[in-house]
């Protein structure tokens, strides 16, 4: 099991609007490169991207909560 | 071919150099490096004159390939700098190759990372300088932050390469946990009641996201205003004033809850009771703290802002003495 | 006009840090106070002092912007403490050579209608327009007397800024015909580029687009700032408008407006400015016989 880091400090989304469903949940899998949340900072909504492949046992954050730089945001296990 | 390759722009990359001077009154702030230690320690380990044009990021620094031998050096915030993948000290001199890549990995502390290149970066003057103000697009590269593809133009004046010309340990910037911000109570502080302000300066307020070069936005406790009927053309609200000019520093506080710190490219004015203002020298320290960073603010007179500022330039010549630049 | 017994209160000097000295010179908005406020920003502007870096005259106060390493504030301070006495007092034959300015404003326009309908949530009153809502609350029993009113008595420019270019402007009136309205209770996350607005006692013209708080009435055709200093009135100067310029907003039909932005977009546009002599304590006396002449000065 790894932890992912917010590179970013802003405010922690899961999904790219309310209304859509979340990037990933729990027992997803994820690839490099794919979209996992968005960190809200400067204005701008900035992609946070997966950097290994794995399967997501634990989401650390909810939608809307603050982040800062270097926090875990999720709990893969590695393929 | 003088210029460097931006591979990636990073988060909000932008070319600031001492300022633009001489247009407040039109309503233009000066914009210019927010932490001008950093900025200025930058430009000595390359060589170049203390107000040449370098980039600031903010977060997350950009990717940069260098099409000619430069002497480049990352200063400010702590980072995880490499060239071509293999991590290299900052505050430090590098010399690069054509074809060398310098990078960025997360910060460790503070907010804003600057890079100097030798020879500076040579954007077209616009008012007397290469600074960026977004706001109305003008000055550094096309007036906006640097994206994938840019092509930066590198002036083609250097000064004789030293490598490995480093800063010691103690010229480096402290990244303490909570930052203390002098200030200069006044301008409108008389809106305040007696012990908002003194909960103001008791107050440890965090940066929210709303923090970028025209001001910060801060949380983590209320004040509330002195009773009156408002003066005629105040506008209704009790943070209301007839509309005044707004220092570079000076803090406001809309709604009375959330304290907004204005900085380089601030607006210039507007209808908001001022209530301090953060001396010159501790906008550094500004700079470096990033959204969920926290500050408190401690009351000075003026003599103490200006004696601020001149220890900031001492410290600076003899960083320049030991530098030998 | 009342104003002319108004004595001001004692002018507050405050330092805005190390880098700027505020001066407060009433708290009220007044045109006594602004007249005061460019007396002194202009002689202290002739005095080339060094270590002066910006200065700022605003509505009833101004703020001086220096370098401390050549000028320490408290100087600064003593300085501006003799102009007040010397330059403040608006001597009876204190003439203000500035211009007076025909701005067209296309009134209730399809551009500024469609922004303030987005933010009507924003809004003291949701279910009227800005220009419907300042209309009644100033007691006007239409929207076009309030249009009339603004087209009536020229404005002053008493400060620039917020951001570049941007004109706050005072009409030359006795408080009693000011036409005061308050802003918006959440600002707005966008206001076109170019548009008419109120707020306080102040009218203005947005330079570019983006937030703002202030009442919107209209949209000029011409604009107030200009990067690319494209347009004649723009050649040597990025913002048009300057302190003290005395500007008429006058109502102009969708006609007329389209011609003139056709001639804004063929960089052919140049403002009517008649060069003018204007007397702060002519004008306190009889703000209509001024007003009568000023206009007469400008369509002449």
């Amino acid at each position: 099991m790894s932890t992912m880091n917010a590179q970013l400090p802003g405010v922690f989304y899961r999904r790219p609007t309310p209304d859509h469903a979340p990037f990933v949940e729990v027992g997803g899998k994820v690839e490099p490169g794919q979209t996992i949340a968005l960190i809200e900072v400067m204005k701008t909504y900035n992609e946070v991207k997966a950097d290994r492949s794995g399967t997501v046992s634990r989401i650390l954050l909810d939608d809307g909560d603050e982040v800062e730089a270097g926090q875990g945001i999720v709990e893969v296990d590695e393929v | 071919m003088n210029e460097v390759l931006v591979r990636s722009g990073g988060l909000y990359t932008t070319v600031q150099d001492a300022g633009r001077d001489g247009y407040y009154a039109i309503g233009m702030p000066p914009s210019g490096a927010m932490d001008r230690y950093s900025f200025v320690a930058a430009n000595m380990l390359v060589g170049n004159p203390d107000s040449a044009a370098a980039l600031e990021a903010t977060y997350l620094g950009p990717e940069l390939e260098f099409t000619d031998p430069r002497t480049v050096a990352v200063t400010g915030a702590r980072a995880r700098v490499t060239v071509n993948g293999d991590p290299v000290p900052q505050w430090t001199s590098l010399r690069v190759a054509p074809g060398d890549v310098l990078g960025f990995g997360a910060l460790s502390a503070g907010a804003r990372p600057y890079v100097a290149v030798s020879g500076g970066i040579d954007v077209p003057e616009y008012l007397n300088s290469r600074s960026t103000y977004k706001l109305t697009g003008i000055g550094g590269f096309e007036g906006r932050a640097l994206a994938e593809g840019d092509r930066l133009p590198l002036g083609g004046l250097q000064a004789p390469p030293r490598d490995g010309l480093s800063v010691p340990e103690e010229f480096l910037p402290e990244f303490p946990e909570v930052v203390q911000l002098r200030l200069v109570v006044g301008l409108c502080s008389y809106r305040l009641t007696e012990r908002s302000l003194e909960s103001f300066l008791e107050t440890t307020w965090k940066v929210t996201k709303d923090a970028d070069r025209i001001g910060y936005r801060l949380r983590g406790g209320t004040i509330e205003f002195v009773e009156r009927e408002q003066p005629f053309g105040a506008g209704s609200d009790p943070a209301n004033v007839v509309d005044l000019g707004y220092p570079i520093g000076s803090v406001q506080i809309p709604g009375g809850n959330e304290p907004i710190i204005l900085l380089n490219d601030a607006v210039t004015g507007g209808g908001y009771a001022t209530v301090g203002t953060v001396v010159s020298a501790d906008r550094d320290r500004v700079a470096q703290t990033g959204t969920g960073g926290h500050v408190r603010f401690t009351p000075v007179d003026v003599d103490t802002a200006v004696q601020a500022r001149l220890d900031r330039e001492t410290r600076l010549s003899k960083l320049r003495a030991v530098l030998g630049r | 006009m009342a104003e002319t017994q108004v004595r001001l209160p004692e002018a507050r000097y405050e330092f805005g840090g190390d880098e700027f000295v505020f001066v407060e010179l009433d708290r009220e908005m007044s045109l006594h106070a602004n007249f005061k406020a460019m007396a002194i920003t202009g002689a202290l502007r002739e005095e080339n002092i060094a270590g002066i870096v910006d200065i700022c005259p605003s509505n009833a106060s101004y703020l001086v912007r220096l370098d401390p390493e050549r000028l320490h504030p408290n100087d600064l301070v003593t300085e501006l403490r003799r102009l007040e006495h010397s330059a403040g007092d608006l001597d009876e034959d204190l003439v203000i050579n500035t211009r007076i300015v025909d701005v067209p404003v296309l009134f209730d326009d399809p551009w500024t209608r469609e922004t303030l309908l987005r933010f009507r949530e924003n809004h003291q009153d949701p279910n009227v327009t800005d220009l419907e809502y300042a209309a009644r609350i100033n007691g006007f029993s239409e929207v076009g007397e309030l249009i009339e009113a603004i087209g009536s008595a020229p404005f002053i420019v008493t400060m620039l800024g917020f951001v570049p270019g941007l004109p706050f402007c005072y009409q030359m009136v006795p408080r009693s015909r000011q036409i005061e309205v308050p802003k918006y209770v959440r600002p707005r996350t966008d206001t076109p580029e170019r548009a008419f607005g109120y707020g306080g006692a102040f009218a203005v013209v947005y330079p570019v687009r983006g937030a703002g708080g202030y009442q919107l009435f209209g949209i000029a055709p011409a604009p107030v700032f200009d990067n690319s200093r494209s347009l004649p009135d723009f050649h040597d100067r990025i913002a048009f408008p300057r302190p003290s310029d005395i500007l008429r907003y006058r109502p102009i039909d969708r006609n007329e407006y389209d011609r003139l932005r056709s001639e804004v977009e063929a960089s052919t546009f140049r403002y009517r400015i008649r060069d003018v002599e204007f007397s702060p304590t002519a004008f306190l006396k009889d703000p209509d016989a001024v007003n009568r002449d000023l206009l007469k000065e400008l369509y002449r």
